[in-house]
């Protein structure tokens, strides 16, 4: 395949200043960045991804489509820290997904899921009502798969 | 790896068996944003075409502008359109616009690059310094472009490449950006797994891109005011 040809009359100022500023900003971005920038691309609306899991109107496709986006991260982000939040923001879809409409959305082994829940319920570093969420997983009737 | 433009000045001012070729590429990365603020300062197409040739022979090989660049002067594009604007100047006294030549060598695909250089609209609008700024973050554009799409495909991710073709570089060319429920089936990807691979791409272009600015200036901590100022350049 060639080279992509440019439509030159599109290489508008405010256009390359967009590319610019976008690929500077991820180039240089902290861990939170890519994990939002992920969560946007699923719900456009969101301001970032706790926002987007704790959200009561985040239907079960959408957790699904989270979930199915940060497992990649969990293991292409590009710092440890990145790729922490990650797994952290995985089990909390999972969560999310068996509290509020009772569907297991992931197929990992009871085992697997307490100890994912139990390490997001005791991470101060994440937000309260997130590690809630996986305390009250881990309280509930496990759920089935739908 | 990108090849810094100060490795090819340096190469294209010598005479090594890669010189011409070096040349041809600082040409190549050269002539849009040299035209651009030529035919932004008020001369016609065919005129800026000339003088841009002119420039690149006279003041490129003739003057040696290459011979003389060193990294200790700054930043490669704040040297070439410092060059530009005293090279009117000089052209405005002398009152000359026969095309020029060089004594020695040649920049032999000249002709070539002034045919695929498709002038963008709005160009005579612009002040000569903002046209410039635009071809010349343009130009390191396509040119990150063209190596993202030679490297993944090289790897054979063609999907990668597609992905990003059509929910990146489509939006910023026609406006509208295929939706993930249109591309993520040609894959055998769900919307989630989509999203990721294009955020993999995405931060490949972005570090390429930022290779690609860090090739130009003489300090690699240097790379953050560039960025900045170029934002600003662009936004005015």
């Amino acid at each position: 395949m060639e080279p992509q040809s440019h439509n030159p009359r599109h290489d508008t100022a405010s256009k390359l200043g967009d590319t610019l500023r976008w690929a500077f900003e991820l180039d240089q971005s902290p861990a939170l960045a890519g994990a939002t920038w992920l969560t946007r691309e699923i719900i456009p609306d969101a301001k970032d991804p706790f926002d987007a899991i704790l959200a009561a109107d985040t239907s079960l496709d959408a957790l699904r489509e989270l979930k199915n986006a940060y497992k990649m991260l969990r293991t292409t982000g590009v710092t440890a820290a990145e790729r922490s939040l990650a797994a952290r923001l995985y089990a909390a879809t999972i969560a999310a997904a068996a509290v509020r409409h009772k569907t297991a959305i992931s197929t990992q082994n009871a085992a697997a899921l307490k100890r994912a829940y139990t390490e997001l319920a005791e991470d101060d570093s994440m937000p309260e009502a997130l590690r809630d969420i996986a305390s009250l997983a881990l309280t509930s009737q496990p759920p089935e798969p739908r | 790896m990108t090849q810094t433009n100060w490795d090819l000045i340096r190469d294209a001012a010598g005479s090594t068996p890669t010189s011409q070729a070096s040349l041809e590429e600082v040409a190549r990365r050269s002539w849009p944003a040299i035209y651009a603020f030529i035919r932004a300062s008020g001369r016609s197409p065919d005129d800026a075409t000339e003088l841009t040739q002119g420039f690149l022979c006279d003041v490129f090989l003739a003057r040696g502008l290459l011979g003389k660049a060193d990294q200790s002067r700054g930043r490669f594009r704040t040297l070439v359109m410092g060059s530009v604007r005293n090279y009117l100047a000089d052209m405005h006294r002398r009152k000359t616009a026969t095309t020029r030549r060089p004594k020695h060598g040649s920049i032999g695909r000249l002709d070539d690059l002034s045919e695929r250089t498709s002038e963008p609209a709005g160009i005579p609008a612009l002040t000569p310094e903002a046209a410039f700024n635009s071809r010349y973050v343009a130009s390191i554009i396509r040119t990150t472009t063209e190596r993202l799409q030679r490297t993944l495909l090289e790897q054979g991710d063609e999907a990668g490449w597609e992905i990003f073709r059509l929910r990146v570089l489509q939006p910023s060319l026609e406006g509208t950006a295929a939706s993930y429920d249109e591309i993520a089936p040609r894959f055998g990807l769900g919307k989630g797994a989509c999203a990721a691979k294009l955020l993999l791409v995405k931060r490949r272009f972005a570090a390429m891109l930022m290779e690609e600015l860090r090739a130009t200036v003489d300090d690699p901590a240097d790379l953050q005011s560039e960025v900045v100022d170029l934002l600003a350049l662009l936004s005015r």
